[in-house]
């Protein structure tokens, strides 16, 4: 035997399934894999895995209601405490609320989808080892599975600003919408949004228990320092400025700065932190999408670097067919 | 001599026949070894007692900002504190008990409930004694912290009835949570997904940041129903005293009647639910079925 390997011409293609190449023999490129079209796949197949997992316990109707439930009733508990102490809600405000509270629903769903589909996989359904020695790559079937949730929490987001602006009276004109500044900050935001949730989902990996809250103690904290339903301003210093490192409090300002221009800011205003340094009311668009562009860069790069340095260590260590009962 | 010791009988139906004093001990003890795990894992697993008050503080600052940026008066900070710390006793009904035997069955236990010598009811009933110590913690400190931190005033001129409103809101929750065990059970995965509609839609209706006669016909449904809207209503009639309120929420002495009419159907509710899960289990065998 001569132990060599033939390898085929590079445009001979991959045969689907599990079939042998036209030629005989073994094809490494099936082995090493991960090229584009692996990625997509694979991300592809997760979606629908993710999507099927949350979607099929029940009919589409009952689907529907569980998804725009949850983020509709935060917006209306705020919508209530608006009017009770405003005495009929200002207009201005009920945008800035019912805006915040809907980009938070997709922020919650993001954070949530990617960690939870760690946990489902380990200590529930205890496929995560199965998983990972499949031939795609990892991340890529973990962003899979974590875009469902997303989709299902952008949805009840979607269902949420319709419902203010159709029944609660948020004032909305299309035609002064900025729609370049919407679309690079829902980019941008969104790309930030899927960074943390990939830095969370490595921290599940090494942990154990109670991680199932971790992404809601999360959430729990970037909401109180992201300008979601309140403006900084009402927060000590040193914690708006905390705020302001994170790419969601540049989004939120993004999207509300785009979608409703000339309302009130989260960022600025009398007795803000950025007010106080600056001496600008508000942040201006230019400085939205640059303030943005590098938090979410950061965060991206940070979470890269976690999730390598937690994925090496799961294996290390065994964690990743290690369930805790949790 | 111990209830447990070996005797010699005739015949397995004999040996199976308890006397009623072997029956409530072994209750007894099943109602001591399901509350264990809880309160031992209080100590144990740190983690948790961080997570179970961080969570809940946290969301009650944010609303607390909210009111602040609103220049609301003082009391309705004092709402919100309040309601947050009650926040611990729902979110532990229905993760900790309305979810509880559908987490058993995924992880193979509930058949050997099911298989035990015991009464179901006594392994709820350990579970909401264990799961109240346990929230109860975490609402103290939540209540502390925010007060403290936040400045509440409290106005109490009735604390009798204040304790007695907080007690029963507990009865009548956990009998809540125990009726859920068994239908969660029963609507599988979908049970899991019913926790998510338990939770901001529950506090919107309930009134959880703010009076919730302000909700009108939904408002008085919830008074109805659901036992953290009536026990908060009355709490915070009783614990904020000249502090206006909404018109057209009963006075706190009816809520309190309210909250026992609602304990005493709640427990009878869960223990026939659970003898007719009881039967469907022997009879159908699905029970063991894990993931569904």
């Amino acid at each position: 035997m001569s132990g060599d390997v033939t390898v085929p011409a590079v445009d001979e293609p991959i045969p689907a399934g599990l079939a042998s190449p036209t030629w005989g023999g073994f094809d490494p490129r099936r082995a090493r894999g991960q090229d584009l079209r692996d990625h997509w796949q694979g991300f592809r197949t997760a979606a629908v895995l993710g999507w099927q997992t949350e979607g099929n316990w029940t009919d589409p109707v009952l689907f529907f209601i569980y998804s725009v439930a949850k983020p509709l009733s935060a917006a209306l508990i705020l919508v209530v405490m608006l009017d009770i102490i405003s005495g009929g809600a200002d207009p201005a405000y009920l945008a800035f609320v019912v805006v915040g509270t809907a980009l938070w629903a997709i922020v919650l769903a993001g954070i949530t989808g990617l960690a939870w589909s760690v946990l489902d996989d380990r200590e529930r359904y205890r496929m995560l080892k199965y998983v990972y020695v499949s031939p795609s790559d990892f991340l890529v079937l973990l962003l899979g599975r974590g875009v469902a949730r997303l989709a299902v929490g952008a949805m009840g987001g979607l269902i949420t600003i319709a419902v203010g602006i159709l029944w609660l009276g948020v004032p909305f004109d299309p035609a002064v919408i900025d729609w370049p500044l919407l679309m690079a900050v829902a980019v941008l935001g969104l790309g930030a949004l899927v960074a943390i949730a990939v830095l969370l989902a490595a921290i599940c990996l090494q942990t154990r228990q109670e991680s199932w809250s971790y992404p809601e103690a999360l959430a729990g904290a970037l909401f109180l320092v992201s300008g979601v339903v309140f403006p900084l301003s009402v927060l000590p210093g040193p914690v708006q400025a905390l705020g302001l490192l994170t790419p969601l409090t540049w989004w939120i300002e993004g999207v509300r700065h785009a979608v409703f221009p000339g309302g009130p800011s989260s960022i600025g205003g009398p007795g803000s932190f950025w007010t106080a340094t600056t001496g600008t009311q508000a942040p201006d668009p230019a400085t939205i999408l640059l303030a943005l562009l590098a938090t979410g860069a950061l965060v991206t790069l940070a979470a890269t670097g976690v999730f390598r340095v937690s994925e090496r260590r799961a294996k290390d260590r065994g964690l990743l067919d290690q369930t805790t009962g949790s | 001599m111990s209830v447990y010791e070996f005797r010699h009988t005739a015949s397995p139906q004999e040996a199976a026949d308890w006397t009623p004093r072997q029956q409530l001990l072994t209750d007894l003890r099943s109602v001591g070894g399901r509350a264990y795990p809880r309160v031992t894992g209080l100590f144990r697993e740190k983690s948790w007692v961080a997570f179970e008050i961080l969570l809940p503080f946290l969301a009650t600052s944010a609303f607390v900002f909210v009111y602040r940026a609103l220049q609301a008066p003082p009391e309705y900070i004092g709402f919100v504190v309040l309601g947050g710390a009650m926040t611990a006793f729902w979110l532990n009904v229905i993760w900790m008990m309305a979810s509880q035997l559908w987490w058993e069955k995924s992880q193979g236990n509930l058949e050997l409930y099911f298989a035990a010598p015991m009464s179901i009811m006594s392994v709820l009933f350990g579970m909401a004694f264990g799961g109240m110590v346990m929230s109860s913690t975490r609402a103290v400190v939540v209540l502390a912290i925010a007060s403290v931190a936040f400045g509440v005033q409290f106005a109490i001129e009735q604390w009798a009835l204040l304790l007695a409103v907080f007690f029963l809101t507990l009865a009548a929750l956990y009998g809540l949570g125990m009726m859920l065990a068994s239908l969660f059970l029963m609507w599988g995965r979908e049970a899991f997904h019913l926790t998510q509609l338990f939770m901001e839609p529950v506090y919107f209706v309930s009134g959880l940041n703010f009076p919730v006669g302000r909700l009108g016909l939904i408002g008085a449904l919830a008074l109805a129903t659901i036992p953290l809207a009536v026990g908060l209503d009355a709490m915070r009639q009783l614990a904020f005293v000249g502090a206006e309120f909404p018109i057209g929420t009963p006075p706190p002495a009816v809520e309190a009647l309210i909250l026992v009419v609602m304990t005493v159907v709640f427990l009878f509710a869960a223990r026939f639910m659970l003898r007719t899960l009881e039967r469907m289990a022997r009879k159908e065998g699905r029970l063991s079925v894990r993931w569904q």
